[in-house]
């Protein structure tokens, strides 16, 4: 397999010091310039993206590994995080935001977002403040994810359950348990949300992602989809707005924006199968002429039921199992890690017509509206390798890969400047810059 | 565990008949057997196991130990060395006795078969549980994966399965057992450590 290189990647700094265990996740706060890792010696590590240093290490509230993390978006002034740990528990942290403070950073970097309100008591507020564990889960607690309003939470377990916590943002920490999901025939491995709606993906041990949403009142399953032949590990959302690149062939952009506004965002998803698969979902105009087409009755659409389909499997880029993938919502840039301690960064962009496979027989025609019967092609695209970095961790397996807002000094002009940071066994997080 | 064991009768092989490169109060460390010169003479043998290839990485991990260079190089008889020595679960016998464990069933080989360069060696152990319906063979595959883990530098990727056609629900201990996240887990559960510890025992 080989790498063009088209778009270098560049260690920029390594996280410092590391946990000394091995490290299974590192999540990217949603505004700061902040990350948190979690380790397998029980703690999360607050690291800053400026300087790439320790702000805060989180202990105290598990009793095994911290497997995984997320921090609540849509609020300002504090940071809220989730710690999923293999104790069966999810830990629930506040802090008021003040590190900017600690680390002597300009205030103009992300002015909408520090709360620099002089009014806390300083001694109090550098601390990490423990509000609430969620009980419930029967076994480890692998993945969990905020939706994107920051009001529901999905956490998942070997259980084979996935439960959605509603934050009642009463003051109190209390927290609703609003749906428990059952489904899933294996260890739920992964959560998370649509970027815009309350619809929720997950990956399991029985090689299958599920898609789910509420229905009146009920959450329930609205798509399983196969074809992974391993477990699932990693899934993620393309942004609402992704369009593909047209250094090949241009001229697609209007007619890939109507057909992407009806089938919404594809789902990235790795497996230990060693693919990386992209799913999307069929428009809904389109559910109802195929459904009269010899769809088998089992899978026939009724009421919230969506049909997805696999749009690509990305060339192949690694030959022990894939632990992460990451699809940044900045540029549309895919990145995949694993067991064989490779990072691979992959671009879309639109191929002609004539490119694509023998039996995608409709031509690219420009979407209609959707409501009048005509086939609503997808535009054609390929995938391609734009980066590998082989011993990325040197001997190490690197258990997850997360895109993230460029934010060391000097760089903070440059709005759209994405680091990639991967996170392995040995305990190490390397940051990576990518020039474009 | 069942109270009722799951074979009261297996055959049992005698240990002096099994392959060892042990030597009764002679320790694995202190035998050197040579491998300076078989390294030299057969360098397409020795596979690169010899750990000076451990320098392979663009960004040197400091955690890796500059000992490891002077390590002799690991083949599939020290494997079997590491791990006929533990103990079943239900009998105070060696997996090599039980013929759990035997020395054409491990292999070595490069992890990452696309970078000729690299330090990655893959470790497979097939395992012949004593009965096809065991129940136990999870435990046991993870005793073995365990054992290794502890023993071997972190290089090495360990693949413990069961031997086709030895095993009712082989896939199914196959998928656990290479799942990093379930051997992590195990690996924190006090229940299953304990008699995990108690397989070890035996063990140098």
């Amino acid at each position: 397999m080989t790498a063009e290189n088209a778009v270098p990647l560049t260690l920029l700094s390594d996280l410092t010091p590391p946990s000394l265990e091995r490290t299974w996740l590192t999540a990217p706060h949603p505004v700061l310039p902040l990350v948190a890792t979690c380790s397998s010696d029980k703690t999360v590590r607050v690291y800053s993206l400026t300087n790439f240093h320790l702000l805060s290490t989180i202990s105290g509230g598990h009793k095994r590994s911290v497997r995984t993390c997320a921090w609540k978006p849509n609020i300002s002034g504090e940071s809220v995080l989730a710690t999923g740990s293999f104790d069966a528990t999810v830990g629930i942290w506040r802090r008021w935001d003040n590190y900017e403070e600690t680390v002597g950073q300009h205030r103009d970097a992300a002015d909408h977002s520090y709360d620099a309100d002089g009014g806390h008591d300083q001694d109090e507020d550098e601390e990490w403040r423990f509000a609430v564990l969620l009980d419930g889960h029967d076994s480890e607690v692998k993945s969990v994810s905020w939706s994107a309003s920051g009001m529901l939470l999905a956490t998942c377990s070997r259980d084979k359950s996935i439960w959605i916590w509603e934050d009642l943002d009463d003051g109190d920490n209390n927290f609703e348990t609003v749906a428990v999901m059952q489904e899933h025939e294996g260890d739920v491995k992964c959560v998370a949300w649509h970027p815009t709606e309350e619809c929720l993906a997950s990956g399991s041990y029985d090689d299958t992602i599920r898609i789910w949403r509420e229905d009146i009142d009920d959450w329930g399953q609205v798509s399983c989809i196969r074809g992974h032949e391993g477990t699932v590990w990693g899934v993620d959302w393309e942004a609402i707005e992704n369009i593909p690149s047209s250094e090949l062939v241009s001229g697609q952009e209007e007619a890939w924006k109507q057909w992407h506004a009806l089938s919404g965002p594809r789902i990235a998803s790795c497996s230990h199968d060693r693919t990386v698969r992209i799913w999307r979902r069929q428009p809904r105009a389109r559910v109802s002429s195929s459904a009269m087409s010899g769809i088998p009755s089992i899978i026939r659409p009724s009421g919230t039921d969506e049909t997805w389909e696999e749009d690509a499997v990305l060339q192949k880029a690694h030959v022990l199992s894939i632990y992460a993938v990451a699809w940044s919502r900045r540029t549309g840039l895919l990145a995949s890690v694993g067991a064989d301690g490779r990072i691979a960064v992959y671009k879309e962009r639109f191929v002609a017509a004539s490119q694509t496979q023998p039996m995608d027989t409709n031509p690219p025609t420009p979407a209609g509206d959707g409501t009048d019967g005509t086939a609503i092609s997808h535009i054609p695209t390929e995938w391609k390798i734009v980066a590998i970095i082989d011993g990325a961790h040197g001997i190490y397996e690197i258990n997850h890969v997360a895109w993230a807002k460029r934010a060391d000094r000097g760089r903070h002009g440059s709005n759209d400047e994405e680091v990639l940071i991967t996170t392995a066994d040995d305990g190490s997080i390397k940051v990576w810059s990518i020039t474009r | 565990m069942a109270s009722e064991m799951q074979n009261s009768n297996p055959t049992i092989l005698d240990t002096a008949d099994l392959p060892t490169r042990l030597r009764p109060s002679v320790s694995s460390k202190t035998t050197t057997y040579g491998s300076e010169f078989f390294a030299a003479v057969l360098p397409s043998l020795m596979h690169g196991t010899a750990d000076p290839l451990s320098d392979y990485s663009p960004f040197s991990s400091d955690s890796e130990g500059d000992g490891e260079l002077m390590e002799e190089p690991i083949d599939e008889q020290e494997i079997y060395d590491l791990i006929s020595t533990i103990s079943d679960p239900e009998h105070p016998i060696s997996l090599g006795a039980l013929a759990v464990v035997s020395l054409p069933d491990i292999s070595i080989k490069s992890s990452l078969s696309d970078v000729p360069g690299s330090p990655l060696r893959t470790v497979t152990v097939l395992i012949t549980p004593t009965i096809t319906h065991c129940s136990l063979a999870t435990v046991i595959g993870l005793g073995v994966r365990v054992r290794l883990e502890q023993s071997l530098p972190p290089r090495f990727r360990v693949d413990v399965r069961i031997k086709e056609g030895t095993h009712s629900t082989a896939g199914e201990v196959n998928k656990q057992l290479a799942d990093k996240e379930r051997v992590a887990a195990a690996l924190e559960n006090g229940t299953l450590m304990g008699v995990i510890a108690k397989m070890l025992e035996t063990c140098q």
